[in-house]
């Protein structure tokens, strides 16, 4: 089973980067910058001096508080802590809703395999995309919690429920680890554990509805994550979670579903060895105060059920880097780049029939935040197979170039117009133009700001 | 797998030789960095994790700030949901028990202080962004500062109790030093007393309340809009009719709409710095005041 060596490979593969970040390490020990302020000496002479003065003003000023604080006196110089928990801290809800309407040059069935993602837009008219209501607290000294449950009206506008997340943290831990449980979005590139409202585009790229599915990966599982102790942030984790269901589409995945004509049989996990095994290391350097970058390896695998032994294994690189000017209002203007390369193998089917399917894609995206409130996007995809069936929607060669504005009129609310050009041979006029505007609203607790 | 094992020990080696007897301070702003290292003096050693170009409230919570947090003994942050937007989520990646809400190590600076503009009435977020728990820039009257340092000295002293003398000694210090400073402010500022001023974002409140001016309206129509033709207008015509001189402003928002109201009814405006290192030579909580008593003496003219 040389795929469940996969992380030590990994590692492996990337002996001369590692050797670098530990040379770096030592520079940087070496670097630590802290600002003194020298008022000693000068002050102890100003102490004498302004003893007077001082001391009116000290009278005038506890007469001052003292009338201030008649209420909260009690609490003034508190020892230990003494931020009172609102209800608000105890537990932050929130929903958002996440709307479009869109119009493409093709049809309704075409758009369902050019947009094959569970929350795009992919039908002419009107799209609910994505309504999302999240839970989140501290459960108590030992754990931190959140839940988030989906509703979306599908193409034939019936209402979808999914528990789209449910999972713990560790809040105790020492020695910089942190374990993780319940069902949540394996931790794979940088793309595949954001949510609808987080991306920068309307649509999910290709490469993630072909390799993951049309809502991403996710399962149950558990994974634990090191911080490493290093001086630039660096964090591994290794995850394990079940590889069948609707969400692990290239593992184990559903009876009956088929890949690249070969019809998936029942499957089930019958030891450890079957599970879905994940594995990323993070990174992230400031280059200065005002640009960072964030680069990721990361690593999958686990059985399919097209053969009796068949295995699927699935690397990744992501890259995002962020720059902004000294002066920033409401985080405006800035620059961002995020691309990830993605590669599939997959052995298929059995005796005869059997194949190596190989599935390779990426997609590079440009935001500019021009002025408060205002981003421009442009986004370009690639992704292809091996083999040439060009009328297989999903393992075709394929092209995507996307444009948006979008207007953020508040923290809680955006507006987002984007036009799509697509390449695919499986069209009857191999492209197709789409054009949609999408509009998001969030209530409750205030939304995270993530890097 | 030998690699691995090499990787980790070099790596605890490495660590290890950077530990120190100081107390670790972590701020979410420059102005409580500016603060701690004036009341720890060589007993602490003090990061912020935002800049003073920055406003705090649209910070991200960083990789390279989870790192920081992790090593840290002791967080200081504004609260009032000044950092509601990140540090949450940077606490809970961050694997830190000791900066935990409810530790030692963790201190809101905004019990230190009586919080202005807290609602009487229920919010809602029609109103832009208003802070139910009081307005959170509290640092900007310099009597706030005394009240931050004797809060700091208090908890360092509870975290460090063998520097118990020198902390108090820097914190007197600091707050003399800050106190004569206080009047010679308050003297320079003595012809705005009364005078109604124009400020950009809901933010001076606590400035206005040191110095005793009189914020009569915002450039913002709500706390976090921008600004619209119709209301930049109609502070137009309240400019003139009260005879307003001076419009506040931070060095980070934009200016268009201030340089119009400039040209119309030529208001002078004051870019302030709202924070320690805002602009370069602001290095300190002290530094920072006069950096504002001039700007404001500078558009004022007096």
């Amino acid at each position: 089973m040389n795929t469940r060596t996969i992380s030590w490979t990994l590692i492996g593969r990337f002996t001369p980067l590692f050797k670098i970040f530990i040379f770096s390490t030592t520079l940087l020990t070496s670097s630590q910058i802290f600002a003194k302020e020298d008022v000693n000496t000068e002050l102890v002479e100003l102490k004498k001096q302004l003893k007077q003065l001082k001391e009116q003003q000290l009278q005038l000023e506890e007469k001052l508080e003292d009338i201030e604080n008649t209420q909260s006196k009690a609490q003034a110089f508190p020892v230990v802590q003494s931020t009172v928990a609102s209800n608000n801290d105890l537990l932050k809800i929130g929903l958002s809703g996440l709307f479009s309407s869109g119009y493409s040059s093709v049809n309704d069935e075409a758009l369902e395999s050019l947009q094959a993602g569970g929350h795009d837009p992919n039908r002419n008219g009107f799209n609910v995309q994505n309504v999302e209501l999240s839970v989140i607290s501290t459960v108590d000294p030992y754990f931190d919690a959140q839940a988030n449950i989906i509703f979306l009206i599908d193409q034939e506008g019936e209402t979808v429920v999914e528990l789209e997340e449910a999972f713990f943290t560790s809040r105790a831990l020492s020695a910089g680890l942190q374990v993780k449980g319940g069902q949540y979005y394996t931790e794979f590139g940088r793309f595949n554990p954001q949510h609808p409202h987080q991306w920068s585009f309307v649509d999910q790229p290709i490469v993630i509805s072909r390799l993951f599915g049309g809502d991403g990966l996710r399962s149950q599982g558990a994974r634990v994550a090191w911080l490493m102790p290093t001086d630039w942030y660096s964090e591994i984790y290794f995850g394990a979670q079940n590889a069948n269901g609707e969400t692990v589409t290239s593992f184990l995945f559903e009876e009956g579903e088929d890949i690249a004509g070969h019809i998936l049989g029942e499957k089930r996990a019958r030891s450890f060895n079957d599970a879905l095994l994940s594995f990323r290391w993070l990174n992230s350097f400031d280059f200065s105060d005002n640009s960072s970058l964030n680069f990721g390896i990361s690593g999958l695998s686990g059985p399919n059920s097209s053969g009796t032994n068949n295995d699927t294994s699935i690397y990744g690189v992501d890259a995002y880097f962020k720059w902004q000017p000294d002066y920033v209002q409401r985080g405006y203007p800035f620059v961002s780049w995020h691309t990830e390369w993605l590669t599939r193998r997959y052995e298929a089917g059995e005796n005869i029939e059997r194949e190596i399917l190989k599935d390779t894609g990426f997609f590079s995206q440009v935001l500019w935040g021009f002025q408060t409130g205002w981003e421009l996007g442009l986004r370009f995809e690639k992704s292809d197979s091996n083999g040439d069936d060009i009328f297989d929607p999903f393992r075709n060669d394929r092209e995507r170039i996307s444009t948006n504005l979008t207007w953020r009129l508040s923290e809680y609310s955006k507006l987002r117009l984007q036009y799509n050009r697509d390449w695919a041979d499986h069209l009857e006029e191999n492209t197709a133009d789409s054009l949609i505007l999408q509009m998001e609203f969030s209530l409750g607790s205030h939304m995270a700001h993530k890097f | 797998m030998r690699l691995i094992v090499k990787v980790v020990l070099f790596i605890g080696i490495v660590c290890s030789s950077s530990v120190s007897a100081t107390v670790k301070i972590v701020t979410t702003t420059q102005d409580l960095a500016s603060i701690a290292r004036s009341v720890g003096g060589e007993y602490v050693e003090v990061k912020s994790l935002t800049l003073g170009t920055r406003d705090p409230h649209f910070a991200e919570a960083k990789p390279s700030m989870i790192r920081k947090v992790y090593r840290a003994d002791l967080l200081l942050l504004i609260g009032a949901d000044m950092e509601i937007g990140w540090l949450p989520a940077l606490l809970r990646s961050a694997r830190n028990r000791d900066v935990q809400a409810g530790a030692n190590g963790y201190l809101d600076l905004s019990t230190s202080v009586n919080l202005l503009g807290k609602s009487e009435q229920s919010v809602d977020r029609s109103m832009g962004d208003v802070h139910a728990k009081g307005n959170p820039h509290y640092w900007l009257d310099p009597n706030n500062g005394i009240k931050i340092s004797r809060l700091i000295a208090e908890r360092l002293i509870t975290l460090d109790p063998e520097h118990q003398q020198e902390y108090q000694q820097q914190q007197k210090i600091f707050e003399n030093k800050l106190a004569l400073k206080i009047l010679d402010w308050q003297k320079e500022l003595l012809p705005l007393s009364d005078q109604p001023v124009v400020a950009y974002h809901k933010s001076l409140i606590y400035l206005a309340n040191a110095f005793n001016f009189k914020i009569v309206a915002e450039v913002e129509p709500k706390p976090g809009i921008a600004p619209s033709a119709k209301h930049l207008n109609k502070l137009v015509s309240l400019i003139e009719k009260q005879k307003i001189k001076i419009l506040m402003t931070e060095p980070y928002y934009e200016r268009r709409s201030s340089k119009y109201l400039n040209e119309k009814t030529n208001i002078q405006i004051a870019v302030l710095p709202q924070s320690v290192g805002a602009m370069p030579e602001m290095l300190n909580y002290i530094d920072l005041f006069d950096g504002i008593v001039a700007s404001l003496k500078q558009a004022g003219d007096f």
